[in-house]
């Protein structure tokens, strides 16, 4: 009911007390709140409608009093209540209403039941978790008896297996209830130091298999041009020019200034000149890396120490 | 599906011409690709280094090469040199995983190697879970593994660990449980995946009672506890499977196993929920009550997108439409159906055969319980794009139709099976032809509906061209007959009848008043009394009315007259002339 009242809530907000007033009026009653919580009614709004609709089924099979009983051992507020919301939503007003009522007159029963003692444990809550979703009338009306039957079977299974216990627990929510209590939460939870191993191949060949759980054939074109970019048959785009080539981090300056290398030259003179030249001629060359840069310009300053000898003869200083 | 084909015989193409690069390598090494494609190139198979050293064993470990490895090994023990612990860790890792044989080769080529889950109806047998079940034990004893295993000196808890995985991989499940032993009396401490494995061989362990294992798995999880070792999901994952086996034993223990994954953190997968729902839907058995569970599940996941985390995980749908389909529950159904559209989950609905069983229930689900102009939509939508229909899909798509009272779309219906290749399928023909033939309609609907008739007629014929018993079902026969009659196609139906004779079946007694009916209608007494000579033929009962009638409504000779006569006595088999007969008439 929680979830009715939260919808039309939404819708209008003047009759707000008047929900209220049945929230309140259905807490008030003992209802056996079990384990079994309300999770199960968190679905969507559109849900909510049909969750009614399904109510509404559910209790047309019901083994029904007369209508006129029921009605009148409800308190005045309760039918008050449930006519208010019986206007808000877009059924039968008059069919809502009674379905509504007949609900409420259950929940009379069940907690008069058990104060008595009585083997009845239907919950509402149950009630109201056990309920299947069904799409509104309008839609199916051709079909409707043969889901109809299946709700009968539904209802009427689920009466007759109260009194086992065993099977009461399967019924319950499956999150609640007892675990197996061997593993504590923080233990498991603790950051232990994990060393870092390369996958052996139990993890290799498992992540294989997990990856071929999801291998779907390729649906279109893009599917199969994003695949071979995977693969690395297809450059990605934009275009990079510089797509797998890295030139080991150096930048453009690096290539194109070299005079830093030539401060071992002399800075004068015809060397100079030359190696000047000679890296004006690198910086222009776009296929050597600055290694091999800075090796060329090396391997002309072990030739000038080597050659010292002709060098001083002409009079020229290399130092 | 033209397109699944077309794909798959691209991808048997790529791996052919993969399988011959790899064969001659030395012939593939231009490479003119900038950036170098690596995956165009040839794959190195053999070891390249050649001399005795740990290098060229870890290359070979590398390659999967197991007896090249294991000779490796051997000569690296007898020259002397000692083999790092993490090397000969991994020659294990090696001869565990694929027991002492060489991994094969030729993996491109299999298809899917998963055993498959049963359909509903031949029942679930107990050996499920993986491939290997199925072939025993293929573990050999004394083989390298434990041979090596000895060998190594000082032995790590790896090294056990290994062992224990690859002995109860391959089926070794005492010896598992035994090396178990033997690392917890060396005060080593097992991994996670140890632990799994070992709970798998508790669970495998044919001699013991369901109660006991359970004890036993029990024990295990305590231990793990103690020492510290976190479970992960495939613990769970593994339990679950395994308590499949208990049967309905298992499902307190199975919903207690959840919650306590949940309660520490762990999240579950699309394969937990499978295997919960194999426990609880296992043994179909409706008089004791179908389990609830399947809507607690759906309301706890739907919405959700998943990523792949067990290899199971493509298992869930299938399982869970065919809970839905056992449960009449349409609602449920696209319940499950909105969460295979959610995200990529999609991609888990499996390999062909389980994507066309999921379908293949949803759409007998929907034909079942839907209305028909929404049945009809999913099936433009699904058929033939997503999934080819089986015959028995079909029939009960005709059978929907016929609660709907939409047989018109009848015809279309049998030109769309002869697409899906059910061109041959005689109960669908049947269905067919049962459907249309079963009530007067309109005019114009007739007339489609006799086309639809020829059309299944000369399937029949080209099919027995091909046989040499030619095999008409009598229903068929009777069927096109009355079809081709009350559309006015009167020759036609009239050499049907002839076929009665050429495959022996017998008409029907309402074909033969229809006949009747319309030799009245055509004035023609020659028509009348072929009808009856051919009932006199096959000495039916209705022989007798029927030549009653023709006496009574016709103007016929005397010499027709005591023709008849003579029929109407059982020895009578005169047919010769019924061709001319039916040439003289209209």
């Amino acid at each position: 009911m929680h979830e009715i009242s939260k919808e039309t809530e939404s819708q209008e907000s003047v009759k707000e007390n008047t929900k209220k007033d049945l929230l309140d009026i259905i807490k008030g009653m003992k209802i056996e709140l079990s384990t079994v919580n309300v999770q199960t009614t968190k679905p969507s709004s559109t849900r909510q409608l049909k969750s009614v609709e399904a109510t509404i089924n559910r209790l047309q099979k019901a083994p029904g009093d007369a209508p006129k009983k029921r009605t009148k051992s409800l308190s005045p507020e309760l039918v008050a209540a449930a006519s208010a919301i019986a206007d808000f939503l877009p059924f039968d007003k008059q069919t809502t209403k009674s379905e509504l009522l007949r609900q409420l007159q259950q929940h009379e029963e069940v907690s008069k039941a058990q104060k008595n003692g009585g083997r009845a444990k239907i919950s509402v809550s149950n009630i109201i978790s056990d309920m299947k979703v069904a799409k509104s009338a309008t839609i199916r009306a051709s079909t409707r008896p043969v889901h109809q039957i299946q709700f009968d079977e539904g209802s009427d299974d689920y009466m007759s297996q109260k009194t086992s216990d065993v099977k009461k627990s399967l019924r319950k929510n499956m999150l609640k209830g007892k675990r197996l209590n061997i593993f504590d939460l923080k233990a498991v939870t603790e950051e232990t130091s994990e060393t870092e191993t390369t996958p052996s191949l139990w993890d290799i060949e498992f992540a294989k298999q997990l990856a071929a759980v999801n291998e779907q054939p390729l649906q279109n074109g893009f599917a199969e041009m994003i695949q071979w970019t995977k693969d690395g048959k297809l450059w990605e785009f934009p275009i990079n020019n510089e797509a797998g080539f890295d030139d080991e981090g150096s930048e453009f300056h690096e290539h194109i200034f070299l005079d830093i290398h030539l401060k071992d030259f002399p800075k004068q003179g015809p060397i100079r000149h030359f190696m000047e030249l000679v890296t004006c001629g690198l910086s222009k060359n776009p296929y050597l890396s600055v290694k091999q840069k800075i090796e060329h310009i090396e391997w002309f300053r072990n030739y000038f120490n080597e050659k010292q000898d002709i060098l001083k003869e002409n009079g020229i200083e290399f130092n | 599906m033209e397109s699944r084909l077309f794909l798959l015989a691209k991808k048997s193409g790529e791996n052919a011409a993969k399988f011959i690069i790899n064969l001659h390598p030395k012939y593939f090494q231009k490479d003119i690709a900038e950036p170098h494609i690596p995956c165009l190139m040839p794959e190195y198979f053999e070891p390249q280094i050649e001399d005795i050293s740990e290098a060229a064993l870890k290359e070979r470990i590398k390659l999967k090469k197991v007896k090249a490895s294991v000779d490796m090994f051997d000569q690296l023990l007898q020259a002397g040199t000692t083999v790092s612990l993490e090397t000969s860790n991994s020659l294990l890792d090696l001869l565990c995983y694929y027991g002492d044989r060489e991994p094969s080769t030729d993996n491109h080529f299999q298809q899917s190697e998963k055993s498959e889950e049963l359909e509903e109806d031949t029942g679930e047998n107990d050996k499920k879970s993986k491939a290997d079940d199925q072939f025993g034990v293929t573990w050999r004893a004394k083989n390298n593994a434990e041979r090596i295993f000895a060998l190594i000196p000082e032995k790590n808890s790896y090294s056990y660990c290994t062992m224990i995985r690859g002995m109860v991989k391959h089926r070794a499940l005492v010896q598992a449980l035994n090396l178990y032993a033997e690392l917890l009396n060396n005060r080593l401490q097992a991994d996670v995946y140890t632990f799994n494995a070992l709970i798998e061989a508790t669970a495998l362990n044919m001699n013991e009672k369901s109660e006991d294992k359970w004890n036993n798995i029990l024990e295990l999880l305590k231990q793990m506890a103690a020492q510290k070792v976190k479970p992960n999901l495939q613990t769970f994952n593994n339990i679950l499977k395994c308590l499949r086996r208990f049967h309905a034993f298992g499902r307190l223990p199975g919903l207690q196993t959840f919650r306590e994954m949940k309660a520490i953190g762990i999240e579950p997968s699309l394969a937990t929920y499978h295997h919960v729902i194999q426990l609880f839907y296992h043994h179909e058995n409706p008089s004791k009550g179908s389990s609830r569970i399947i809507y607690d599940i759906m309301n706890e996941i739907t919405g959700q997108k998943f990523t792949p985390k067990d290899p199971d995980d493509d298992m869930f749908f299938q399982s869970a439409m065919r809970v839905c389909s056992f449960l009449r529950d349409l609602e449920l159904a696209y319940q499950v159906h909105g969460l295979l559209n959610t995200g990529d989950n999609w991609k888990f609905i499996g390999p062909d055969h389980r994507r066309n069983f999921y379908y293949s229930k949803f759409f007998s689900l929907l034909c079942l319980m839907e209305q028909i102009d929404v049945t009809l939509k999913w099936y433009k939508d699904l058929v033939p794009s997503v999934f080819f229909p089986r015959s028995q899909t079909l029939i009960d798509l005709l059978q929907a139709l016929d609660v709907a009272n939409r047989l018109e779309v009848i015809p279309q219906i049998w030109k769309d099976s002869k697409e899906y290749g059910h061109t041959f399928r005689s109960d669908l023909k049947e269905e067919i032809l049962m459907l249309m033939a079963r009530d007067q309609h309109p005019p114009e609907l007739q007339v489609a509906f006799a086309d639809c008739a020829a059309d299944i007629k000369s399937t029949y014929e080209s099919q027995d061209a091909r046989k040499t018993a030619p095999d008409w079902p009598a229903n068929s026969l009777n069927c096109i007959a009355v079809l081709f009659l009350r559309a006015g196609r009167t020759q036609e139906a009239w050499k049907m009848l002839g076929l009665f004779r050429k495959h022996n079946k017998i008409p029907g007694n309402k074909l033969l008043n229809e006949f009747m009916d319309s030799a009245k209608a055509s004035n023609s007494p020659a028509q009348a009394i072929e009808v009856v000579k051919l009932a006199g033929a096959f000495s039916l009962p209705i022989c007798e009315a029927l030549t009653q009638r023709v006496m009574a409504d016709f103007a016929i000779s005397q010499e027709q007259k005591e023709a008849l006569g003579n029929l109407t006595s059982p020895t009578s088999d005169s047919d010769s002339d019924s061709d001319s007969d039916i040439s003289e008439g209209i």
